[in-house]
């Protein structure tokens, strides 16, 4: 489980007057066995959170915890329990597709053994198999991409953050690493994961928590966010809470569970 | 496998693939340095050639019959100089010092006022030193031959003539003068300890944040002080392979020298490059460990790289320094990087020993120096400005 109570984060920028506030007051649950979408509109502090939990920025208040381990206090018991795919996927050009995932692997002291079978897992679900004896420079962006979710999931995660992690992919890979998604989410994995992609967000999410301007404006699922802003799609209903006060939209706290629909 | 140990194998395999780079740091060792050493040597041997041949450069000979009989009981060699002399020396076409006889000069040394000889050269051409020396020696030889007759012929005694009889006595050994020209060699050793381990240094630092892989490497379950160890060490070992390279050039160059007598004066065999080895690799360490702490600083690979660049360029500045100041040996200059190095490594050119103080001192201050490096660069690393960069 992921939990995020009242975790603020303001960064110092040298030159500017004054600083700026990434995250004002976040607070939700990623369960396991769940996928949990981060939903927002850019600048509103969705990766900030991302990497607050992936140990990279510390909270400058609130706590945030992955699979117990607080984030600050137990930073490497908390890396050791996920996987991450962040908007920082730059690989090793010089080496291999199987080197550059053997090299986390080993980081996160996966024996070869175990390493071996992964892997093959892996390249199955994502078609890595042409891909894994050829040096990554000269892979196109999709391929990149894969290699850098392979790497994230190479250790099997309890706990999985994914920035994003459809850019660059093809049709046909995007619907396999849904299928990949869900079938963790059977495995009882928890899941987090941000999009722009709306019809991701509906294929897949349990629970949506929305994003904005540093505040949860809304969590839910598909319906329940529907019913909460009045609107007749998740498109619409996104606009209308993510919309700033006097813009005309309904940007209050609606916090709406599957339950009380 | 630790994840020290699995950093610094990633990052040996990774560099090992970089053959470009190899290559370049590999031709610049083997070539750069020992090539110098061939040029210098080639140069005095050229120089001592003519010298010992006793040559001289005359124009308009026929007017100096007394002195060219002079110069040709003293065995030296006369060799007629063209008409355009004067032009051909600033050119530098004619790279020797010529002895000009000017049309009056038999009338005033029969007259015995002091007769006329003008000794042209460039006093800026190398090649030409050696030739004014051994000209001037003859000249004064002529004089002194010229005084002698004019005293005897006045009765008076020879010894007269001779009030002071300078010895002179060189305390410096054979070795120590060839010193001045194996200068070369700790200062280009110093030099590409560090621009061995700059690429590398820079890459796994300014290098993997540009790339986007330093995010994904701190998210891994590892104390940082691990991974800057694993890639510390793959960068030392990188310089000092390219530095053995190096040393081991110098060996096989000087042994190519032919000439006995130079051969003694330039002396650098296994024992010495071995000896300069063990001063030198304390010294790589501690500059792989400053140039990745100066590249992870940097916001950007190039901004890493101008930083690195002023540590080359003040490594390569010290041994000069100390060269045209004629600075000597002091015990402060153990104590300070690169000067240390440099003090003791000429001490074993001389053939001193470079005694226990020489090693361990400049050691154990490259081994602070590292450690410190390797403690600011791993509190770099847990710091929110390597994620977001300097803001």
């Amino acid at each position: 489980m992921i939990e995020v109570v009242d975790v603020a984060k303001t960064f110092r920028v040298r030159g500017r007057r004054r600083d700026v506030l990434a995250i004002e007051r976040i607070t939700f649950d990623a369960a396991d066995g769940r996928i949990t979408g981060l939903l927002g509109p850019n600048g509103a502090g969705k990766t900030t959170t991302m990497r607050i939990l992936a140990t990279l920025v510390q909270p400058d208040a609130g706590r945030a915890r992955v699979g117990g381990h607080d984030v600050v206090a137990e930073p490497r018991r908390a890396r050791a329990a996920l996987g991450v795919l962040s908007d920082a996927r730059g690989l090793y050009t010089r080496l291999t597709a199987e080197e550059n995932i053997g090299y986390f692997a080993r980081l996160q002291r996966v024996d070869d053994a175990d390493f071996r079978g992964r892997l093959r897992d892996l390249a199955d679900v994502l078609e890595l198999g042409p891909l894994l004896g050829r040096r990554v420079d000269g892979f196109s962006s999709g391929e990149r991409m894969k290699v850098a979710l392979a790497r994230a999931l190479v250790h099997d995660p309890q706990h999985l953050i994914l920035d994003e992690p459809t850019t660059g992919l093809d049709v046909m890979s995007t619907r396999a690493l849904r299928e990949l998604l869900r079938r963790l989410r059977e495995r009882g994995k928890c899941i987090v994961f941000s999009t722009h992609v709306m019809q991701e967000v509906e294929a897949l999410c349990d629970n949506i928590v929305v994003v904005a301007r540093g505040r949860v404006v809304a969590q839910g699922d598909v319906a329940a966010l529907r019913q909460s802003s009045g609107a007749a799609t998740l498109e619409d209903a996104f606009v209308a809470l993510t919309a700033a006060p006097g813009d005309g939209g309904s940007a209050g706290a609606a916090h709406a569970s599957p339950d009380s629909a | 496998m630790s994840p020290f140990a699995t950093v610094l194998r990633k990052e040996i395999a990774d560099a090992s693939r970089d053959r470009r780079t190899w290559i370049t740091a590999l031709a610049s060792a083997l070539l750069f340095g020992p090539g110098i050493v061939l040029l210098i040597a080639a140069f005095v041997s050229d120089v001592e050639t003519r010298s010992a041949r006793r040559e001289i450069v005359v124009a308009q000979r026929a007017n100096g019959p007394t002195l060219v009989n002079f110069l040709e009981r003293s065995g030296a060699r006369i060799v007629e100089a063209p008409p355009d002399f004067a032009a051909r020396i600033a050119s530098g076409e004619l790279r020797s010092a010529v002895v000009a006889i000017p049309a009056d000069f038999e009338a005033r040394l029969a007259s015995g006022d002091p007769a006329p000889l003008q000794l042209v050269y460039d006093g800026t051409s190398n090649p030409a030193r050696g030739t004014i020396e051994a000209s001037a020696r003859l000249l004064d030889g002529f004089a002194r031959e010229l005084a002698l007759q004019r005293m005897l012929a006045r009765g008076v005694a020879a010894p007269a003539l001779s009030p002071l009889r300078v010895d002179r006595r060189d305390l410096a050994s054979t070795r120590a003068h060839g010193v001045e020209l194996l200068f070369i060699i700790p200062w280009a050793v110093l030099m590409i300890a560090a621009v061995a381990a700059l690429p590398m240094a820079i890459d796994v630092g300014a290098g993997e944040r540009e790339r986007g892989s330093l995010e994904p490497l701190l998210t891994m379950p590892v104390d940082a002080i691990e991974i800057v160890a694993g890639k510390w060490l793959a960068v030392t070992v990188a310089a000092i392979v390219v530095e053995s390279a190096m040393l081991a050039a110098y060996v096989v160059t000087l042994r190519l020298v032919s000439d006995d007598r130079l051969a003694a004066l330039l002396q650098f065999g296994p024992r010495e490059a071995l000896t300069c080895l063990l001063v030198l690799v304390p010294f790589a360490a501690f500059m792989s460990a400053l140039l990745m702490l100066v590249g992870t600083w940097g916001r950007t690979f190039r901004e890493a790289q101008t930083y690195a660049s002023q540590v080359v360029l003040i490594v390569n500045l010290v041994p000069l320094l100390r060269f045209f100041l004629d600075a000597r040996d002091a015990a402060w200059q153990l104590a300070v990087p690169v000067l240390g190095q440099l003090v003791v490594m000429m001490r074993v050119l001389r053939g001193e020993a470079p005694g226990a103080a020489g090693i361990l001192v400049p050691a154990l201050i490259c081994a602070g120096g590292t450690l410190a490096c390797l403690a600011a660069q791993r509190r770099l690393l847990q710091s929110e400005r390597i994620v977001f960069g300097r803001g």
